[in-house]
């Protein structure tokens, strides 16, 4: 690419040598001098009022040194979604009632983990038990016991709606009528979750000037501060998130959670720091998990394969409040409309209250699921009309720079290359369809699938843009600000690669400030997908900033045109003519003489869709969603034990366009992570609920991949633009997503090897030895 | 995750260690702690005085003027794999002692800790504080979450190498004190998942002897769980058989499966089926069946039981027919 | 021997260096580590054994520190992931993992790397089903483990004719 130096290397991490070393410091790290135990009280019932609470016993027991319930805060709720068709509607500490089973309802600090355990069992809570109801479709009939009520503006007989999504565009009566085929299918993707292995955990201290710290384990410390803020009463400015290392998220630490609040009010409270880490039981059972989806979709096509009518139903079981929800239908929609293109189109996608806990993003947000529906009902309509899965694919893959119902454009779209190259690199159409013919032994039976998806990089939500800061320091060195959060994926260091890029100076010699809300200016969040794109820019354009201020500086000393100038090696020298040329140090010095003392500074901003002053509505999909989307065709290979019914992942081949990698290596282990991710979404995870309470709370039974499951990824990256210094790019995400087409392309797998078609997650073993008639 | 307090006491011999049990009826037994330690955590055992047995140390295998195989229960599971004795003598327990859990617990659990592990359910082992709060069955209360109308425990015992073990007729010496008992390691269970193990408050395990192989011998191990590693067993299945002269037929035959049930099970109608007659592959079909038929197993952990039924078939067949290739190769 | 509920006084030798701390029975030494030495490499992924996070090296073994009572660790060698490398020099097996890409959020990677220095200080050349059985108990949520694999191959070749501990 060009002749860059760092944009597009397999640059190290900046943070390999912290991590291996132990030196790393996660919140899960941190010890304060006086620092306090936190521990929180939660419901054993799924609903149930709150008649009486007496925390007497428990403020009274020597070492605690605060107690809080609901009637400590402010009362002001917060949510993942605050809008005003959605407001804000959890409670930090239950108020009147508790809608699930784990919902915390007091928090206690002391002065170690043995009395906060005493203060907890000494606290009183007397319940009056309500009807309770778990599975959404129950949820939604006019006689369910009612959790909270429907939302307003959702006209029906239907109860415990969150949010409804209904987009559409053609006539869907047409599109049928004029298909020569047509199917309805129905499929369930199951509660899963995510898995991370530092568990959710805050610092809060108030410091005696009214400032409150506070270090958590999350996806973004601006999100959080903008929560704690609003539900504490406190201006921004008393309120600083700092940055720790991030043990993992996958979306599963990015709103307020109940545990960072308390630890902040109870630190106000005992003037004390306090900490509180949850248990892995606790994460299992009473945090935040993936959202199960229920997709319905009705497919016509003409009898070439082409698409002409769609129409879906997807059922979210969000849990006992919004959560994300009300976001996940609107993504199932999106998700849905993205990568092929499908003239008349009826969406209907409704968010449901049941009493487990709340459900939240989880990698991917609503795209496996959907892909899982859509991939699999086509390859049984390709099987249905003659046609490979291949081909009816590229019949219906959008084309670059194809506008989109919504109003966006698809831009720099790879699709159709990265299907044909899946296709051509697994050598897919002379191993699909053999009926699972394998080698040696008569038991395995093997068989490709294939599967394609799509997903965005940046949108609006709040905050909504990226800002940072390059500054040059005396020696020629830099320093960058940057509010963007390291969760793992290496944010820190593409965004290193791009100031190193743009001003020729080494990775090792950019210092990183990141992720602390009173230093560094605003970013968009690890939650988004926005790093690569938004924040990416945003250095981008602060970058160059410093590098117009250095070559002004420099085409004035040694008057030449800033053209014929070169940056290399901390140094602007005239083409031909090295030795003519300043150090940057030369050229700082020189500018605080002639500047008025500005010692070079860039600030840069970027926002996705700068023209666009509001996110789309996630109730009508109306408006423009993004200007960054990113395709990929994922291709597997499964060999299938026909005796116990387990399936093996061989080999996952995954063709993306991913613009340009930044960082090659990182992207690599991107997809390797997501492989992994949906290899544990296909066979082995699933949360196990009953009546609201989660039975598997632990990893031994959470099954998620070990080094046993490990499956050979391979990658193909279709590369459809180049980084130039100076110029905005467009590169797509691959945070989010590689968990999807997969899915689809698993499913497809297996019914190519032994001929079951599975309708939903997990295809556990008993499912395939079912589909085989082995077990009745 | 703190642990609950409590008194340590460290003995350094056997003798010590049952004067101590002797002492202290409620004392929890810790011997790798890769069992209790978990339990203590969610709170199952809260234990005023727990024993220790790191500080006992242990000797290798050896073998008994009778030709029997002595195998000290404080070895770690680790060791037990390593252990060329073992390895040579009883080769179903090499292979079992490999497949439990992750290296780091084999390092640390005993064999005598993997055979006296307690009974496992979903419901059980966890901590309670908010989560199924009203005591089952096993934790001395008065009801099943898992079986609701349900009048016992229903907790299945998972050890790796018990079924191994039982399939070697082995015998264990079970201390307490001033006493002394050998009965075979199959009798140690009683069946009863709320009280699995058959020993007074003062009794512990103290020596495992696995008798000599009559003649021409194969064994095999086979452990069935959804990853393929670490976690414990869907079910288990140890075949062991000996052969008579001809190498061809067999004389007798010990099938013992775990997982399923609140005790290892024999599956003595598959046994039978297997004495006096020729092996094949068509006679393992047949006992396949047969076993599959004469154990009912207790769904558990997420397994259905006519998956689980399914499984022990597949097992049952995968045993038999290892145990045939290890006679084979012996040639 | 008997001992109380009180504290007991312990001598522990952690990365070659001792230790004289009062401890309770019932702390576990990754409590020890992180709460009175500072040493919080090792972590707590779980607290009950079953995510391998907290494994330290015990007389050159990989256990789980989460399940190992801090009195039990008198006269014994404990490493953790702090007494890897010297002066600032780091291991063959850190090397390996940092140049792999086998790191991403690096809350499981102080674990891996003791048991694949371990590993490898016990078979310098341990097959793919050897190593996997070494690993088995360490959960990787972020890599998928093809790195990990790539990172240990990348070790042993460079340790052929040393030690990887070194």
């Amino acid at each position: 690419m060009g002749d860059l130096e760092y944009v597009g290397k397999r640059v190290l991490r900046k943070d390999g040598p912290d991590k291996v070393t132990g030196r790393a410091m996660y919140t899960v790290d941190m010890q304060l001098r006086g620092m306090l135990t936190g521990a929180i009280l939660r419901s054993p019932y799924p609903h149930a009022r709150i008649l009486h609470m007496d925390v007497s016993r428990a403020r009274a027991l020597p070492g605690v040194k605060a107690v809080i319930t609901a009637q400590d805060t402010l009362g002001i709720k917060h949510g993942f979604v605050e809008t005003p068709r959605y407001p804000a509607d959890q409670s930090p500490l239950a108020v009147n009632k508790v809608c699930f089973a784990g919902e915390e309802v007091a928090a206690v600090a002391a002065i170690d983990p043995y009395v906060a355990e005493e203060a907890l069992d000494l606290i009183r809570v007397d319940y009056e038990l309500l009807p309770a109801v778990f599975d959404p479709e129950e949820a939604m009939q006019p006689g369910a016991p009612e959790i909270h009520p429907t939302h307003p503006k959702v006209e029906g007989p239907f109860k415990n709606i969150g949010g409804k999504t209904a987009s559409g565009w053609g006539n869907i009566e047409d599109g049928f009528a004029q298909s020569d085929l047509v199917r309805k299918d129905r499929f369930e993707s199951h509660l899963r979750t995510h898995g991370y292995l530092e568990p959710q955990a805050t610092v809060a201290s108030l410091e005696p000037d009214g400032k409150l710290n506070i270090w958590t384990s999350s996806q973004g410390p601006f999100i959080k501060r903008a929560k704690l803020a609003a539900t504490l009463g406190l201006p921004f400015s008393s309120v600083r998130v700092q940055k720790a290392y991030v043990g993992g998220a996958f979306g599963g630490k990015i709103d307020l959670f109940s545990h960072e609040f308390c630890a902040a009010l109870l630190s106000m409270k005992s003037g004390r720091p306090v900490k509180i880490v949850a248990s892995r039981e606790e994460i299992f059972s009473a945090y935040r998990h993936g959202q199960p989806l229920i997709v319905e979709v009705k497919t016509g096509v003409k009898k070439d394969g082409t698409l002409i009518a769609q129409e879906f139903r997807v059922i979210n079981n969000s849990g006992a409040f919004r959560g994300s929800g009300v976001v996940v239908i609107f993504l199932a929609w999106g998700f849905a409309m993205l990568p092929y293109r499908v003239p008349h189109f009826k969406y209907e996608g409704y968010s449901v209250f049941t009493n487990n806990p709340i459900r939240t993003p989880q990698r991917g947000h609503g795209a496996p699921q959907l892909r899982f529906a859509v991939e699999s009902q086509l390859d049984m309509i390709a099987g249905e009309l003659g046609l490979d899965p291949v081909e009816i694919r590229l019949k219906n893959a959008r084309d670059p720079n194809e506008q989109l119902p919504n109003g966006d454009n698809v831009h720099n779209c790879g699709l159709k290359e990265c299907i044909r190259m899946a296709a051509e690199h697994t050598g897919f159409l002379g191993k699909w369809g053999k009926k699972g013919a394998s080698p040696a032994n008569g038991r395995m039976r093997r068989g490709i699938g294939i599967g394609v998806s799509a997903y965005f990089g940046g949108s609006l939500i709040y905050p909504n843009s990226s800002s940072v800061v390059v500054k040059m320091n005396d020696d020629g060195s830099v320093t960058m600000l940057t509010g963007a959060m390291e969760i793992g994926q290496g944010a820190e260091t593409i965004l290193s690669q791009i100031v190193a890029e743009e001003l020729k100076i080494p990775v090792e010699e950019i210092q990183v400030i990141a992720a602390d809300t009173e230093t560094t200016p605003v970013d968009i969040g690890s939650w988004i997908s926005g790093n690569a794109y938004v924040s990416g820019n945003a250095t981008r354009v602060a970058a160059g900033e410093v590098r117009k201020k250095l070559l002004d500086l420099a085409s004035e000393s040694l008057e030449a045109d800033p053209a014929d100038l070169i940056l290399k090696d901390k140094r602007i020298s005239v083409a031909g003519s090295p030795d003519r040329g300043f150090t940057y140090r030369e050229l700082v010095r020189t500018s605080i003489q002639k500047r008025r003392g500005d010692p070079i500074m860039g600030e840069g901003h970027w926002r996705t869709m700068r023209d666009e002053p509001v996110h789309p509505s996630l109730a009508t999909a109306k408006g423009r969603w993004s200007e960054n989307y990113a395709f990929d065709a994922q291709t597997a290979e499964v060999e299938v034990d026909t005796e116990t019914g387990q399936v093996r992942l061989l080999r996952a081949v995954t063709a993306h366009d991913c613009g340009f990698p930044i960082n090659p290596l990182l992207v690599e282990g991107q997809i390797d992570g997501q492989i992994s991710m949906a290899l544990g979404h296909a066979f082995f995870e699933e949360i196990l609920m009953e009546d609201g309470k989660t039975l598997n709370p632990n990893w031994l039974d959470y099954r998620m991949p070990t080094i046993h499951n490990v499956a050979p990824s391979e990658h193909l990256d279709v590369i459809t633009e180049e980084y130039k210094v100076g110029q905005p790019y467009r590169t797509k995400e691959v945070g989010e997503g590689y968990v999807s087409a997969i899915l689809g392309a698993i499913a497809n797998a297996i019914y190519d090897a032994v001929g079951v078609r599975l309708f939903s997650t997990p295809f556990t073993p008993e499912k395939i030895l079912r589909g085989l008639g082995k077990i009745k | 995750m703190h642990l609950p307090k409590f008194t340590y006491l460290n003995p350094t011999s056997m003798e010590e260690a049952v004067a101590f049990l002797k002492e202290h009826p409620n004392a929890g037994l810790m011997a790798g702690g890769t069992d209790i330690l978990p339990r203590m955590k969610n709170r199952l055992d809260v234990p005023e005085v727990l024993v220790g047995l790191q500080g006992i140390p242990w000797e290798v295998p050896s073998v008994r003027p009778d030709g029997s195989l002595a195998i000290n229960p404080l070895m770690t599971l680790d060791a037990v794999n390593r252990a060329p004795l073992i390895r040579e003598r009883a080769p179903v327990l090499s292979d079992a002692a490999l497949m439990v859990a992750s290296s780091e617990i084999r390092n640390m659990g005993t064999l005598g800790g993997n055979l006296c592990q307690q009974t496992r359910c979903l419901y059980y082992n966890q901590r309670h504080s908010f989560q199924f709060m009203e005591p089952c069955y096993k934790r001395d209360g008065d009801r099943c979450y898992f079986i609701p109308k349900g009048r016992k425990c229903w907790a299945v015992f998972m050890s790796d190498t018990a079924p191994g073990l039982i399939s070697l007729s082995t015998e264990i010496r079970v201390v307490g004190l001033e006493k002394m008992r050998t009965i075979p390691l199959e009798e140690l269970y009683t069946g009863d998942a709320k009280k699995p193990f058959a020993l007074d408050p003062d009794e512990m395990v103290s020596e495992i002897i696995v008798p000599e192989a009559p003649g021409s011998r194969g064994e095999a191990f086979f452990k069935f769980s959804l990853r393929g590693g670490v976690e414990f067993a869907a079910l288990n299945v140890a075949a062991v058989l000996d052969m008579k002269e001809d190498r061809k037929t067999c004389a007798q035959a010990r099938i013992t499966v775990g997982a399923l049930s609140s005790s290892p099970r024999r599956a003595l109608k598959g046994e039978a089926a297997l004495v006096e007659q020729e092996l094949s592959r068509d006679l393992f079909f047949e006992v396949a069946d047969i076993v599959a038929k004469e154990i009912t197993p207790i769904p558990h952990h997420g397994f259905s039981a006519a998956y689980l039924t399914e499984c022990l078939r597949v097992g049952t067949m995968r045993v038999l027919e290892s145990a045939t290739e290890r006679i084979r190769r012996k040639k | 021997m008997e001992t109380k509920k009180q504290k007991l006084l312990l001598e522990l030798s952690i990365n070659d260096e001792s230790y004289e701390l009062a401890v309770g029975p019932q702390e576990t030494l990754v409590e020890v580590l992180r709460n009175h030495l500072g040493l919080t490499g090792a972590k707590e992924g779980c607290d009950t054994g079953e995510c391998g996070s907290c494994t330290v090296l015990i007389d050159g073994k990989p256990v789980l520190s989460c399940l190992t009572l801090a009195l039990n660790c008198q006269n014994k060698k404990i490493v953790t992931i702090e007494g890897l490398g010297k002066e600032g020099a780091m291991t063959i097996v850190q090397n390996a993992f940092l140049e792999k890409g086998a790191v991403q959020c690096g809350f499981c990677t102080p674990g891996m790397v003791l048991a694949t220095t371990a590993l490898l200080e016990e078979m310098p050349a341990p097959s793919d089903r050897e190593t996997k059985k070494a690993l088995e108990g360490h959960l990787c949520r972020c890599t998928g483990y093809n790195k990990i694999l790539e990172a240990v191959g990348l070790a042993v070749a460079r340790s052929s004719g040393g030690s990887a501990g070194t």
